[in-house]
């Protein structure tokens, strides 16, 4: 035989297997085509059967967009308040399917409300039907629903919720609002700490994923914490400060002039010229000292042009701002800060103890510790405690994120605490309007707070003497012309005064040990992101 | 007359020194007994005051030389602060008659503070250095800190150059430490393992020792006490501080022999006692 005749028996044999092949593959399809329409035949039939026998019909299904229609008398209970105390009473429950499980007859939904969570069963019975049942198995994860149900109490603790002694036994359920099928992220992927993520090979979500969905996001346990925490720091702040006297204002942010040095500002195009977004409400909270508001506070959004991409700068936070005329020593405002932050600190570890613990839970800390009064070392101090650890520097240098970090720990070793002062900053270090010591030229009335050794307020006892605030300035290099009206408010009799800002998304973020800065902004704005 | 005989002290010998040290014990009794008159004709609130009898009651003792910068190594160039923690349910008496004696020394910037592990203390404990330095605000002009914080401790816990040294735990440690920064310690060896030893004998066995070895105790510091004035000879020292207030914490429950309740009343009359009357309560 010649080759070519090799090759073509060859392919007639291929051919014919091939064609058997083929009359197998017919033939499957058939059965399966046979199959599908039996399957659907019986669906049908179902159907039929499902509008036919289903009795509880009117018990379940998805409603029609409220637009508000009636106004029914229905009290909604929350999930939160559905204890062992309730039990064998019918209630009306708005919550989200948080996840969705069928077992045959039976249907366990995790019903969510906020940070707070409860098991729901709808089993076949005198109350729902099967097709019910299907219905509530079907509904897709996220979807609003309200539900009529009976408490009842359970012999075993549920473990995963958080509502551990009772379960609700659903009479009705109806779809509120349908979620999408597929959801961008998992809502217990979000949450798993990240170690053990690591560990069990299973999804976690990276921090942009998160930002990307926000909305999303911030339906997870941790942050429903986190931000009902920082609600907590800024109605602490407000309530202390207001105890004491003070009075809140409110100061504009676009502003005509940069107040400390014009690199990190952002500029606006402003009809026919430009303006800028304040850095600080400074130069607001000062004026005001001087027009006899005596004790002023200012709660609101800071802009800072930076273009640095670390784990604690955004370019824009909500800055809460304190500025205090004093009677004879700047320690009074000191205090009076300290003081406020002390009575944060305590509010957050009375009162939100839920919060940090579920935090906890994905983020693990140690507990927030601090002493009263606060602990105030002085900038000569913490040079020598750096220089017998081993680390160079010259007396009027600032402190390096680094050395900053390792004071606080030297710091912590020593006094156990995780806030504290550092008082009497070098001179050249600080901004122009800061007053000199009077002991020492080389020093001033400065100082830096700081929480878990990451910086959170930089103050000072600001000059109020017009004469030696223009040399200050001419001594910084600034344009005087620039400033004018900044120094003209000193000149009709200024008391003396010292003041102070933190940033609420940083104290938020060192209370709880988090890394990020973004962690504790809602919407963080960044360099790199202005959406969502 | 040959002073011994037959290698034994003369008994006539040994009743002269029994009446001198007598004489002695009486003696004292009285400056105890004119110190306290003294006190309370002087100022009707007689524990609140301590500067009418800071010139009646000096001890030489605790006025030996010492220096910080021979004591601790060189000048670190910022405050030396000794760090202190303690638990609020068991102040540590020693300690603050102590910072007392250094205050007398040393230009001392005392501070106390509440660390967040406890939620609240009462309002003696917070005063209990005295008032605020009137320059508490520059730090820089003090030879030593003393920071009180109560917290949350198994056990007093003495923190000061955390760099050199490790934590020092125990109130009976730490005194021991604040004690020599005064250069008061005796210079004998014999004395200053006594004093050691009564300090030793103070926290282990009257503190925290059963009644039955606390009587044992009250009964030897009874007979200590016969012999002289104070523990350790004719000064009061550290000795003394510590089983006094190891002795007035436990209350006056205790059924004390006459010399130890005695010398309990003279202590008490020493002027850095005063800062503690107010705990005692």
């Amino acid at each position: 035989m010649t080759k070519e005749e090799v090759k073509g028996s060859a392919e007639e044999e291929q051919q014919a297997a091939q064609s058997k092949k083929a009359l197998k593959k017919q033939q499957k399809e058939a059965e399966k085509a046979a199959k599908k329409a039996e399957k659907q035949a019986k669906l049908a039939a179902d159907q039929q059967t499902t509008e036919e026998d289903d009795f509880a019909q009117d018990r379940y299904g998805v409603c029609v967009l409220l637009q508000s229609q009636e106004k029914l008398d229905r009290s909604l209970v929350r999930v939160c308040e559905l204890t062992p105390e309730r039990a064998g009473q019918t209630v009306w429950v708005r919550a989200r399917i948080h996840t969705s499980r069928a077992k045959g007859k039976q249907c366990f939904l995790v019903l969510r409300q906020q940070q707070f969570n409860v098991q729901a069963l709808v089993a076949v019975g005198e109350r729902a039907s099967k097709q019910m049942v299907k219905f509530a198995a079907n509904i897709t994860k996220e979807s609003i629903v309200d539900v009529e149900a009976v408490v009842q109490k359970v012999e075993q603790k549920i473990e995963s919720c958080t509502q551990q002694d009772i379960e609700l036994h659903v009479q009705r359920l109806f779809v509120v609002s349908q979620a999408e099928p597929r959801l961008p992220l998992q809502l217990e992927d979000a949450v798993r700490p990240e170690v053990e993520g690591e560990e069990e090979g299973r999804a976690t979500v990276n921090q942009d994923t998160r930002l990307d969905n926000r909305v999303i996001d911030l339906r997870t346990t941790t942050s429903q914490a986190i931000f009902r925490l920082q609600s907590g720091v800024c109605q602490l702040f407000r309530d202390t400060l207001t105890k004491k006297g003070f009075v809140e204002i409110q100061t504009p942010k676009i502003i005509s002039a940069a107040s400390e040095g014009g690199a990190n500002v952002f500029t606006v195009s402003y009809f026919k010229t430009s303006a800028y977004l304040a850095q600080s409400p400074q130069l607001y909270k000062q004026m005001c000292i001087c027009a006899d508001f005596d004790k002023v506070f200012c709660v609101g959004p800071v802009f800072r042009a930076e273009d640095s991409n670390t784990h604690r700068h955004l370019t824009e936070f909500v800055g809460l701002d304190i500025e205090m005329a004093f009677n004879y020593h700047y320690h009074e405002v000191i205090d009076s800060i300290t003081d406020t932050m002390v009575q944060i600190f305590k509010g957050l570890r009375d009162n939100f103890q839920t919060e940090i613990q579920t935090v906890g839970k994905q983020y693990p800390s140690e507990p927030f510790k601090f002493l009263e009064p606060t602990l105030r070392l002085e900038f000569k101090e913490a040079v020598a405690l750096l220089r017998s650890a081993g680390v160079e520097m010259g007396d009027e240098e600032d402190l390096s994120t680094p050395n900053e970090k390792l004071l606080g720990r030297l710091v912590k070793e020593k006094y156990d605490t995780d806030f504290y002062v550092l008082d009497k900053y070098p001179l050249a270090v600080r901004p122009f309007y800061t007053m000199p010591d009077p002991h020492n030229a080389k020093y001033s009335n400065s100082y830096d707070m700081f929480m878990r050794g990451e910086e959170i307020l930089s103050g000072a006892q600001r000059v109020h003497d017009a004469q030696l605030l223009t040399e200050r300035a001419l001594h910084h290099g600034i344009d005087l012309e620039k400033i004018k009206a900044y120094i003209d408010s000193f000149r009709y009799g200024a008391p003396p005064h010292a003041g102070g800002g933190i940033g609420l998304e940083r104290v938020t973020m060192l209370y709880l040990g988090l890394h990020n800065v973004r962690q504790t902004s809602m919407f963080p704005r960044d360099p790199k992101r202005l959406t969502p | 007359m040959p002073m011994y005989q037959n290698g034994e002290v003369d008994p006539a010998l040994k009743a002269l020194e029994a009446r001198q040290d007598e004489i002695m014990r009486k003696l004292y009794e009285l400056k105890a007994a004119v110190d306290g008159l003294a006190k309370t004709v002087t100022t009707p609130d007689a524990d609140m005051d301590v500067t009418t009898l800071t010139q009646t009651t000096t001890v030489s003792a605790f006025t030996g030389t010492a220096d910080l910068d021979a004591l601790l190594g060189k000048d670190p160039g910022a405050l030396r602060d000794i760090v202190i923690n303690a638990n609020p349910a068991s102040p540590p008496l020693s300690l603050l008659v102590l910072h007392g004696l250094l205050c007398q020394r040393y230009r001392v910037l005392s501070s106390v503070h509440v660390h967040s592990s406890v939620s609240s203390v009462p309002p003696q404990l917070l005063s209990c250095l005295g008032p605020r330095h009137t320059e508490s605000y520059t730090r820089q002009c003090f030879q030593l800190g003393f920071t009180l914080i109560w917290k949350d401790v198994p056990k007093v816990q003495m923190k000061f150059s955390t760099q050199s040294m490790c934590p020092i735990e125990g109130e009976a440690n730490v005194a021991r430490f604040l004690f020599r920064l005064l250069g008061a310690e005796p210079k004998d060896p014999i004395v200053a393992t006594q004093l050691d030893s009564w300090v030793d004998t103070a926290f282990f066995q009257l503190a925290e020792g059963g009644s039955k070895e606390r009587a044992t105790v009250l009964r030897s510091l009874n007979s200590a006490l016969g012999r002289s004035i104070w523990l350790l000879g004719q000064e009061p020292s550290l000795a003394d501080i510590v089983c006094a207030c190891c002795i007035l914490r436990d209350g006056q429950a205790l059924s004390t022999p006459a010399n130890v309740q005695r010398w309990l009343q003279a202590c008490r009359n020493l002027e850095h006692f005063h800062c503690i009357a107010p705990l005692l309560q």
